[in-house]
């Protein structure tokens, strides 16, 4: 009984590297994809909560509500089957993405919406009177002064969308990490030895995420 | 009206499924959080070096998908040899899950009280104990609440991946009845949505509200 | 006396450890009075679940019956196709009922009772579709359960076509493999003739229609266990036995599966 009852597989999981590779790398494409196209949303989003048409705010408000109080996963499947249903059918390479995008874009919008909170209309105004226009205003005072405070934010945002391209699988994707490792699990039954295997690795990707989000911010951010 | 074959023995399958989401959960959230703090205050106040491995372990739960940590342990604590339902094995990965954002929250808010507070504190007699108590832990408090409410909703939310395992929680629940009720996924999934999003909504506007209601006094 | 309380420690490690160096699987499920069966509940008839959500089915039946045999409470252990083989391997169950085809791959981790069931695979589509016969799934978005026999032969001629219209993709529930069917992400799947009636039957899906048989051989599936529980995979080779002996087996394929003939068990020409 105990440990003695199960013999680890080690060497043909270490065979599987290289695939398990590859996988890692479509993992990091979809987080950085999902995070460019949730970038550009947030920011809409952001500034279409801040106008005065009901409508748009709306929209903005349903949208950053639905990914900030639902599950991810819940949006992926959605994404995939619940659109399915209307007659949308998407790849799940797609749909993973739209899902995850959907959740960034929520969140991001949040921490932009904070960001801009952060800069003091007064400093616009004082910039407009010594001269500036409202465009370099906007880009020379506000921008680099928000970015500041979203950068961490975006940083963990970042992680999340790498965590969260986890949940391919249950959409049938299969070329990502987490869906490699699983296809490896039913061929091989040898869940522990293929899955610890992919944690070290999503560990490694999200420590390098943290470390170069650090070194970029030591970089701009020092006074 | 809607045309469904949802029946009321579906919708109140539906809410047993959201009953087990809410017990892990609390259970995930109690669990976590006092080791959090335990561990956040020790990473706070015990010299860098002698906490590292514990940082380490701890960036573990934060840096690999929650999925990956369900599936080793569903797998691992049975091959030591010990009979853990899902249920148990989910409840233990989300406590430690939990523990290692609410130990980042935790370190964050003692290390927002200035060092010269505390030791103004301590200069005036308080012990160790009566400066955590009476001065860090109310001053950390404002630091910490907003984002642990923001903790406990992750959590509860990230408790749909524990379905992976077997434990029928709300998002399994609303695929078992799909399966019987395959024309109407959308519908389903809706109901399910909509019950997390009834639990997660109040609780996070109340978050927001006190955030608003400390910044406007500081 | 100091060699008290060493004395009193080792006899307790003598009462702990001797009895566990003869008890095996088949000891610890009599002593724990518990029999957990790894089962697929999205599978009908074998697996499935009723109108108040229970487990029912073919699957459940043997897993009720095997308990029974054994003297002992039945528990279920729902996995997903690909989790069955973990499960058993982790230790999260003793023994699956769940329609596992015995393969020599298979065979390398868990071992196999005599088989309980067989299968003939047939491709399942949508009208409307023009999906005929097997071959004509060349060029068309095919997709399966992760892992299964028949996901394995399926993606195997899909790559042989190399048709680059045609596409196989890997669910993880056969759940999921349905709703795509009938949402149209693919068009055909293979599955057993067994699964495909009672699916079409359930009237849960709009359209679905066989598209003639696979060519694959016969699915024998058989029960498991770990593949050094020797005792353990004796006793379930004479409950298959004596299910079918008395009469037992023909009875769940009538409750199952329906009037005919039940599955011939023996494989022609060889001995087990």
């Amino acid at each position: 009984m105990g440990v003695f009852n199960y013999t680890f597989h080690w060497r043909p999981a270490f065979q599987a590297l290289p695939a398990m590779l590859e996988g890692a790398l479509v993992t990091i494409q979809l987080a950085v994809l999902s995070m460019l196209f949730g970038i550009a949303i947030g920011v809409v989003l952001s500034l279409m909560r801040g106008s005065k048409n009901r409508l748009l705010s709306g929209f903005a408000v349903t949208w950053v509500e639905i990914a900030r109080n639902t599950p991810a996963l819940f949006q992926i499947y959605i994404a995939y089957f619940g659109l399915g249903q209307i007659g949308i059918r998407l790849d799940s390479f797609i749909a993973l993405l739209i899902g995850i995008t959907f959740n960034n874009a929520g969140y991001l919008a949040e921490t932009f919406r904070g960001g801009m909170r952060a800069v003091p209309p007064t400093q616009t105004r004082a910039a407009r009177s010594l001269g500036l226009s409202a465009v370099d205003a906007y880009r020379l005072i506000v921008l680099p002064q928000m970015f500041r405070v979203v950068f961490h934010p975006m940083t963990n945002q970042m992680v999340w969308a790498i965590l969260m391209t986890s949940l391919g699988v249950v959409v049938g994707l299969n070329t990502d990490l987490t869906g490699v490792t699983q296809e490896l699990n039913v061929k091989t039954f040898r869940t522990f030895e293929y899955f610890a295997i992919a944690a070290v690795m999503y560990y490694l990707i999200a420590k390098f995420v943290t470390l170069g989000a650090r070194a970029i911010a030591w970089r701009l951010f020092r006074y | 009206m809607i045309d469904t074959a949802l029946s009321a023995n579906d919708i109140w399958f539906l809410v047993q499924g959201a009953g087990w989401t809410l017990l892990i959960t609390a259970i995930a959230i109690v669990a976590g959080t006092l080791l959090g703090i335990l561990f956040g205050v020790a990473r706070a106040t015990l010299p860098g070096w002698s906490t590292l491995p514990l940082g380490f372990l701890l960036d573990i739960f934060r840096s690999v998908p929650l999925l990956i940590q369900l599936v080793l342990a569903n797998s691992f604590i049975p091959i030591l040899g010990i009979r853990a339902t899902p249920f148990a094995v989910s409840c233990l990965v989300l406590a430690l899950y939990t523990s290692a954002y609410c130990a980042e929250i935790v370190r964050g808010g003692v290390l927002s009280v200035p060092l010269t507070t505390r030791r103004a504190a301590r200069s005036l007699g308080l012990t160790w104990w009566q400066d955590m108590k009476e001065i860090v832990y109310p001053m950390a408090l404002r630091v910490m609440l907003p984002s642990w409410i923001g903790l406990t909703l992750g959590v509860m939310k990230d408790t749909a991946l524990v379905g992976w395992i077997g434990v029928i929680e709300l998002l399994k629940s609303s695929q078992i009845l799909i399966t019987r009720m395959a024309n109407e996924p959308l519908f389903i999934l809706c109901i399910a949505g909509l019950i997390y999003f009834l639990i997660s909504f109040p609780i996070s506007r109340l978050g927001a509200r006190l955030e608003q209601r400390w910044r406007d006094n500081d | 006396m100091k060699w008290m309380p060493l004395a009193a420690t080792a006899a307790l490690l003598t009462m702990l450890t001797v009895p566990q160096a003869f008890a095996d699987k088949l000891d610890d499920i009599i002593a724990s009075g518990v029999l957990r069966c790894a089962i697929v509940l999205d599978f009908p008839p074998m697996g499935s679940r009723d109108a108040s959500n229970n487990p029912i089915g073919f699957d459940v039946d043997t897993c009720n019956d095997l308990a029974a045999a054994l003297g002992v409470t039945p528990e279920y252990v729902e996995t997903p196709f690909p989790d069955r083989i973990p499960a058993l391997v982790s230790g999260r169950a003793d023994v699956g009922v769940a329609s596992t085809s015995d393969t020599l791959e298979r065979a390398k981790t868990i071992g196999f009772s005599i088989p309980y069931f067989a299968f003939e695979m047939v491709v399942l589509t949508k009208d409307g579709l023009g999906i005929e016969s097997y071959e004509s799934l060349k060029g068309k978005k095919t997709g399966s359960v992760s892992g299964t026999y028949e996901a394995i032969a399926l993606e195997k001629d899909v790559t042989a076509w190399a048709d680059p219209a045609g596409s196989f993709q890997a669910y993880q529930t056969q759940a999921d493999v349905f709703l795509a069917l009938a949402q149209g992400q693919i068009e055909a799947t293979v599955v057993t003739s067994t699964v495909a009636g009672a699916t079409i039957a359930s009237g849960n899906f709009d359209g679905f229609m066989m598209g003639g048989k696979a060519p694959y051989e016969i699915d024998y599936v058989s029960l498991i266990g770990l593949r050094g529980e020797y005792g353990l995979i004796n006793y379930l080779n004479l409950f298959v036995n004596h299910q079918i002996r008395n009469g037992r087996y023909e009875e769940l394929y009538k409750k199952w599966v329906g009037e005919g003939e039940p599955p011939n068990l023996m494989i022609p020409g060889v001995y087990y």
